[in-house]
């Protein structure tokens, strides 16, 4: 055999070879992509693994015995005043959980004995902010959590003994707290910030979990000279706000950090941010209202996708990012499905970005008249200066920050979704560093010509389709939890939390806890027998405190008590 | 209980008042600000975000103090009187009281109820100091990643008490203060805050921010002196500013 023809006979097993490989990686990585996004014994994320599914594979609750699901262990945090808003985390048989004013807690999560404590020294009331902590993470044999004034802080998994902590922001001056839990990935701590309703540039920051030293920041907004700056008029670039305020997904095949950003500021008057001229049919003030994916290792952007140009509404799209693998028209595609404020949903190629597919999830939207299957807006109802403008849904959230879950079991996406409007009056008054720039009224209000002003809905995200939806008479303001027993957990601001069936949408179970949801729940497994907890205490703040101004013969209790359920023990 | 509560709040509300040097409705605009015009509430000036507006609804002074002490049950107004200190209470409801034409919001008879200076604190070059001495562009590169001056920045170090004469004295600055800590396995510009059987809290001055970390008491071996130099931290602003800064300094602090 000449040896050209040997030498491309071996090439051409060689490419077989590859091929074959790669192919292989593909398929083992979209199978991991299918499963790893669930939980099993441990609940180690915020959003339950770092695909923030909030799924857990556990199935021995399930719609058969889930009649029988009872309480087996609670926890005051005595924290009350702020409420409960975490999701817990599990480890080992040990949960991790931090309350408003940053009081962690180790607890045996069989039982709820207490097993370290930490109290993070309150900043003083001048600190300028919302009290509030939606949660901590762990890794590298640390706890992680930020705190009202900015601080990141790593404390000891073992002992709760305090091992670093770095300031990244004086919120006196920047308006900005870190309410959200932490993302760790490999050897950092990545954390997002608040004060995108403020004159501030949103950014994400990461730490070395080791030491807490600076490994990479990542702003939102483009500085003079960065690609992306020249979507901003003149320096309004300085205080655009953007904020990326919750937890962002992490996929390790492709070593990418996905984030969602915050809307610019100000928020309901853009004459002062968008070019002259701008086209509202393509990217505006990047890379806010946005999904960003960032290299892990150093905070580049690798890829964005602005869901709203121009955001004039407060749609913020800084909300949890769901990393799925699922067959789109026919192909195994590497996705991830994201909501923002609106609830315009998209689903995206999270390799590159691509749009694959869009839809809209309130019953009530009058803000665009529709969406075109390549994400255009339709038919933008903005607001205008001198001019009050209703539109529906609301800055409050078609969904607030709580977060979906997603059942592998069902391919849907469960959702729990608010019918409300709002009338906005913008103002153009101009920024001052830190302090509210949202430049609106927005006074909220409920739906016209209703009775029921929520629903929890269960959503293929692949085909945009409705399967079935609960409706709800007031607000659902707390996270959802799927299980592959076939069942979806969450709670409503009267105390009920409850199981529908996630195929159904059947109500299977309920316990009054006593206090409304406004947190996250989580399931686990100690020994064998499986858990679910959820977190209790209603929050009169913000959003909280908006809906109860909508029903005021309401009186939802507040509170901070983990409430923890299982089947009985058989008895001896 | 809670009408005693209130009688008493409102005749503290007078005392309180005249013991103030700074004028209670500047510093109402500034508890207003951080504490009821954020989010999704009041808005700048009271001119209503999510929650209602608040300037020029004809409240008077009575009615307001009743609703930042007790809130409005049922809606998203929270009681205050627990939350923000007393003088800040008296403060914020006087500012309030004057976004509603309260011409004599009664805080006291020492001319503090006239209006409040609207001018800057600083001016020329002082204020361009204190700019710079913040910049949020700046990232970890400002002074303020630090230093706490005039209520903004962090105070890794001692509050600053002497001003460099000059800008190459800035540049020359000795910093004793700054040693060196050894681990098993790395060695870094320290500076100390307490050393005991607890453990060991230190700065770790490596790179900026500065990380506050508790090591295991002995577990850090501390030397005199380091590589470290002030002047290296300051590299990103050019002569002009740090001379601007350092009229800032002057301006802001008293010997």
């Amino acid at each position: 055999m000449p040896r050209w023809i040997e030498k491309s006979h071996m090439i051409s097993r060689m490419r077989f070879w590859l091929t074959l490989f790669t192919v292989s990686l593909f398929t083992i990585s979209g199978a991991l992509a299918q499963d790893a996004g669930a939980t099993r014994a441990d609940w180690p994320h915020y959003g339950g693994t770092q695909f923030s599914w909030r799924y857990s594979a556990l199935d021995q609750i399930n719609t058969s015995n889930v009649k029988a699901l009872t309480p087996v262990w609670l926890f005051q945090t005595g924290d009350y005043a702020e409420n409960l808003q975490t999701t817990p985390i599990v480890e080992n048989g040990v949960m991790y959980l931090i309350t408003a004013r940053a009081r962690v807690f180790a607890l045996d999560a069989a039982t709820g004995r207490e097993i370290w404590k930490y109290a993070y020294p309150e900043p003083p009331r001048s600190v300028p902010g919302f009290v509030g902590n939606r949660g901590l993470a762990i890794g590298d044999g640390k706890v992680f959590f930020g705190t009202k004034n900015n601080d990141m802080v790593a404390l000891d998994q073992k002992t709760g003994r305090l091992l670093w902590r770095v300031n990244i922001d004086d919120a006196r001056q920047c308006g900005c707290n870190i309410t959200a839990a932490p993302l760790v990935v490999k050897d950092k701590v990545i954390v997002g910030g608040t004060g995108g309703d403020g004159a501030h540039r949103g950014y994400i920051t990461a730490f070395s979990t080791k030491n807490g030293r600076l490994a990479w920041r990542w702003y939102v907004i483009p500085g003079p000279g960065e690609k992306g700056n020249e979507t901003w008029k003149g320096d309004s670039w300085r205080f655009g706000g953007g904020a990326p305020w919750l937890t962002g997904s992490y996929d390790p095949a492709l070593n990418l950090v996905y984030w969602g950003t915050g809307n610019a500021a100000a928020d309901f008057y853009d004459a002062d941010r968008v070019p002259a001229g701008a086209d509202k049919s393509k990217d505006i003030n990047l890379y806010t209202a946005s999904v960003v994916a960032l290299d892990a290792d150093t905070g580049k952007l690798r890829w964005h996708y602005q869901e709203i140009h121009d955001d004039q509404w407060d749609w913020d799209s800084a909300y949890e990012v769901l990393v799925m693998d699922r067959e789109v028209r026919g192909r195994m595609r590497q996705v991830l499905v994201h909501m923002n404020k609106s609830g315009i949903t998209s689903v995206l190629d999270r390799v590159t970005g691509e749009l694959l597919g869009v839809f809209s999830i309130p019953e009530v939207q009058t803000w665009i008249s529709g969406i075109t299957e390549d994400g255009k807006l339709v038919g933008r109802v903005e607001p205008q200066l001198g001019k009050t403008t209703t539109v529906c849904p609301t800055a409050a959230g078609a969904k607030s920050w709580n977060s979906m879950a997603y059942s592998p079991r069902t391919g849907f996406i469960y959702v729990p979704v608010n019918e409300l409007c709002e009338d906005i009056t913008p103002n153009n008054a101009p920024p001052e560093e830190g302090q509210s720039y949202m430049n609106g009224a927005f006074p909220i209000k409920l739906a016209p010509g209703r009775t029921t002003y929520s629903h929890v809905d269960a959503w293929d995200p692949i085909t945009g389709k409705l399967a079935w939806k609960v409706p709800y008479k007031y607000v659902l303001l707390a996270s959802m939890l799927a299980t592959a027993g076939d069942l979806v957990f969450t709670g409503n601001p009267e105390g009920e939390f409850y199981a529908l069936d996630a195929k159904s949408g059947n109500k299977l179970w309920s316990y009054q806890t006593g206090a409304g949801h406004r947190g996250g729940s989580a399931s686990y497994s100690v020994n064998g027998r499986q858990y679910i907890a959820t977190s209790t205490g209603w929050h009169v703040s913000v959003v909280g405190g908006a809906a109860m101004g909508l029903f005021p013969d309401q009186d939802w209790r507040l509170g901070s008590t983990l409430v923890v359920f299982a089947l009985p023990e058989p008895s001896r | 209980m809670r009408c005693f509560a209130m009688k008493l709040f409102a005749a503290a509300f007078l005392l309180a008042v005249s013991c103030w040097a700074q004028s209670p409705i500047k510093r109402g605009e500034q508890v207003f600000a951080k504490s009821c015009a954020t989010g999704y509430c009041h808005g700048v000036r009271g001119a209503s975000s999510g929650a209602p507006r608040l300037a020029g609804r004809g409240f008077n002074q009575a009615y307001i103090i009743n609703v930042v002490m007790r809130g409005i049950p049922g809606t998203g107004m929270a009681s205050f009187a627990t939350t923000l200190s007393r003088p800040d209470l008296v403060a914020v409801v006087a500012y309030v009281a004057m976004l509603n034409g309260v011409a004599d919001p009664k805080i006291g008879s020492d001319g503090d109820d006239a209006p409040a200076s609207t001018g800057p604190k600083f001016t020329g070059e002082a204020a361009r100091g204190a700019r710079l001495f913040t910049e949020a562009v700046r990232s970890f590169g400002r002074c303020s990643t630090c230093h706490e001056v005039d209520g903004f920045g962090v105070s890794v170090a001692q509050p600053i008490s002497q001003v460099p004469a000059s800008v190459a004295a800035l540049k020359a600055l000795a910093t004793p203060d700054v040693k060196t800590g050894t681990t098993d396995n790395e060695s870094m510009p320290v500076l100390m805050l307490s050393d005991g059987r607890q453990g060991t809290l230190f700065y770790d001055l490596t790179s900026a921010p500065p990380v506050e970390r508790n090591a295991q008491p002995g577990s850090v071996k501390f030397t005199d002196g380091s590589t470290w130099r002030h002047s290296s931290v300051i590299e990103a602003y050019n002569d002009a500013e740090l001379d601007a800064i350092l009229t800032y300094l002057r301006a802001a602090i008293k010997p």
